[in-house]
């Protein structure tokens, strides 16, 4: 039970006409790992997903589904279930019908099917509405009950496109609980396709960060989160994303406009242009480093978000605290050493650990 | 104030529209009631000059249009017949075909569907002869088989693009969803795709039976002797010497009837099926 459920794609490519919507990427999922496809639109997440379940066919490449290439057969065969953005239930049976669909394609015996569909149904807490149908539903309910569709005939893999998507904001953080606790009881592999980083942060064991067609870090949240490869992905996660500097690197320092920053460990890495990433919440406001002006302050309850102005580059300082700041006013900016990023000018890429 | 204004002028323009319904209706209805009239009448009341407005009603017009000497009845079994058959053999080719062109990646799909379109454009004239040649050739002429394939060369291009808009108004993902739940296509046809294209089935339903019950050129040069619809068959009450109006009148609405009855059980389905596609999004059930 718990060896099922690998996933493998090896150099998958795809185009649509002209363009190369995936450009050769390669993934690794383990048996019940939830794992999450993150990336901004068109960045070939949905694409990836859908070659995944079998409903569009590789130019190139290979998949394997517990050791088995897959890469040639039907949807039907690969025995995986697929929440879809927008739910795709069948607005001509009730809920029962539509839950034991899957079931009932399966060859499952008729009088079994019925105790199944409550099981599933009473998983996701919409067993007193398996009379109705979708169009008498909440967009919740209809989220559920597309979920209980997907569980109810205990797939090998799991697959959801952005499943939260057309839920409000407080709907969409409890349903992400529910699915990650839904998740572990299932003990399925879940690959789940998100363009919100702090969904994917919260609810994957490790992800997948896509880009242009390319995945460009796969990880843990903490590793993405933590070392970035890339100043692409930088940029991408985080709410708000990193500051980035244009900066100099030198012997055991690196400098930012006039402002040196003496480095932990001195990379290995030629002296010359690179970019300078500083997460918001590691910048502090002191009497030394960069000059800086108040453009804004935004209070977020517990703590304050700040934009500044450096030249003309705007650069948010998260406050731990709320304190009240007149506008324009004028400080320094200094960051922590230990967690500073540095990047490549050229390449994008990560310089150091 | 700005209220009551815009109120008096949507009771205004409510006006207006009951009054321009109700000449349509009028003008539209006048014959109907006209035929009435006569079928009710006499022979010779019918031909009474000025037209009387008072006269004994008579249902002898029906019995003998019905059970007379050239009794419309035959015809009817065969308007029927053909009808039938027709509608029926239209939607069980129709369906997969639709669903082909709105579903299936086929090579010369587009050259298809215009060619399929094209023989839409031909004034139906221009066939009669053509089709007179065929059906001779191959000794259909007269016969049911003949009849029924010549009416199935008009009704299927209309069934088919009527059923393509409909099948392409469900979402792909919903088909997606099936095959993913195991279903093949003929699976995902009958339980996915058909119970929601119900209200266009019966929509092409009722205009394929319709334009079958109605259509006369076709019947009048391609029929016979044994097979002589409904509409052919009325002609039994014109003749050089005289036109039995009354009679005519009586068989004409008898020959009506079936397709009132239709328009009136099938109104609402008429209706929703007319206006799915225009209500984007709406509930389709
Ligand atoms: N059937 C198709 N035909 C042509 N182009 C397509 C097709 N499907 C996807 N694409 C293109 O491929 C690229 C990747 O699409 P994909 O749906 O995978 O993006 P995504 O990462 O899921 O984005 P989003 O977050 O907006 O859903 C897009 O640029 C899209 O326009
Ligand atoms: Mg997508």
């Amino acid at each position: 039970m718990t060896a099922k459920g690998h996933v493998s794609l090896h150099g998958i490519h795809k185009t649509f006409g002209t363009f190369e919507a995936l450009k050769g990427i390669d993934l690794d999922i383990q048996p019940v790992e939830f794992f999450a496809l993150l990336g901004p639109s068109g960045s070939g997440k949905t694409t990836t997903l859908r070659i995944l379940a079998g409903l569009e066919a590789p130019d190139d490449g290979r998949i394997m589904i517990d050791g088995n290439d897959v890469t040639g057969t039907q949807p039907g065969e690969r025995d995986v279930a697929m929440v879809f953005q927008n739910y795709a239930l069948y607005p001509h049976m009730t809920l029962a019908a539509n839950i034991g669909f899957p079931l009932k394609m399966d060859g499952v015996a008729k009088n079994k099917i019925p105790d199944l569909v409550r099981q599933a149904a009473a998983r996701v807490k919409i067993d007193h509405l398996l009379h109705r149908r979708p169009g008498q539903l909440s967009g919740g309910q209809q989220q559920r009950c597309a979920l209980a569709r997907a569980i109810v005939r205990q797939p090998r893999l799991f697959l959801l496109d952005e499943p939260l998507s057309n839920l409000d904001a407080q709907l969409r953080l409890e349903t992400r609980v529910e699915l990650k606790k839904l998740q572990r009881s299932l003990d399925v592999t879940t690959v789940y396709v998100t363009h919100d980083q702090e969904e994917a942060m919260t609810i994957a064991d490790r992800m997948a960060v896509f880009l242009d067609g390319d995945i460009v870090q796969v990880g843990t949240p903490d590793e993405v989160f933590n070392r970035p490869l890339s100043v692409h992905v930088a940029a991408f996660i985080g709410s708000p994303p990193m500051n980035l500097f244009a900066g100099q690197l030198e012997q055991g320092a690196v400098k930012v406009g006039d402002y040196e920053i003496k480095l932990p460990k001195s990379p290995d890495h030629a002296a010359g242009d690179v970019t300078v990433g500083v997460r918001p919440s590691h910048i502090r406001l002191s009497d030394h480093g960069l000059p800086a002006r108040l453009y804004l302050s935004e209070n977020l309850g517990e703590s304050m978000l700040l934009n500044f102005l450096v030249d003309d580059q705007l650069v948010k300082v998260r406050l731990p605290e709320v304190r009240r700041f007149a506008e324009n006013e004028t400080t320094a900016l200094s960051f922590e050493p230990e967690h500073i990023h540095l990047f490549d000018q050229k390449t994008g890429l990560r310089i150091g650990s | 104030m700005a209220r009551s204004a815009s109120k008096a002028a949507a009771a205004r323009r409510n006006g207006f529209l009951i009054a321009a319904a109700s000449l349509l209706l009028l003008i539209w209805v006048f014959p109907l009631i006209w035929a009435v009239i006569v079928s009710l009448k006499s022979e010779s009341e019918v031909l009474a000059y000025p037209p009387r407005v008072i006269f004994e009603p008579t249902f002898q017009n029906y019995s003998d249009a019905l059970f007379g000497g050239v009794s419309i009845l035959p015809s009817l079994v065969t308007s029927l017949i053909v009808s039938t058959s027709t509608t029926i053999l239209t939607i069980i080719i129709a369906v997969p075909a639709a669903y082909a062109f709105a579903r299936l990646r086929l090579r010369g799909k587009k050259w298809l569907g215009f060619y399929t379109l094209a023989t839409q454009m031909v004034p139906p004239v221009g066939l009669v002869i053509p089709y007179f040649l065929i059906l001779n050739k191959i000794g259909w002429l007269d016969t049911f088989q003949g009849m029924v394939t010549v009416y199935l060369t008009f009704s299927l291009p209309f069934a088919i693009w009527l059923l393509v808009s409909y099948m392409e108004d469900i979402p792909r993902e919903m088909e997606e969803a099936a095959f993913l739940d195991k279903a093949n296509r003929f699976q995902t046809l009958w339980h996915i795709i058909l119970p929601q294209v119900r209200g266009g089935i019966a929509v092409t339903v009722i205009f394929i039976f319709l334009n079958a019950w109605n259509e006369f050129l076709f019947a009048v040069q391609l029929g016979g002797n044994t097979v002589r619809p409904v509409t052919v068959a009325m002609f039994n009450f014109v003749s050089v010497e005289q036109t039995l109006w009354a009679k005519l009148s009586a068989a004409a609405l008898v020959a009506m009837l079936p397709m009132i009855i239709i328009g009136i059980a099938a109104q609402k389905q008429i209706v929703k099926g007319l206006t799915v596609g225009a209500v984007k999004g709406g509930g389709r059930l």
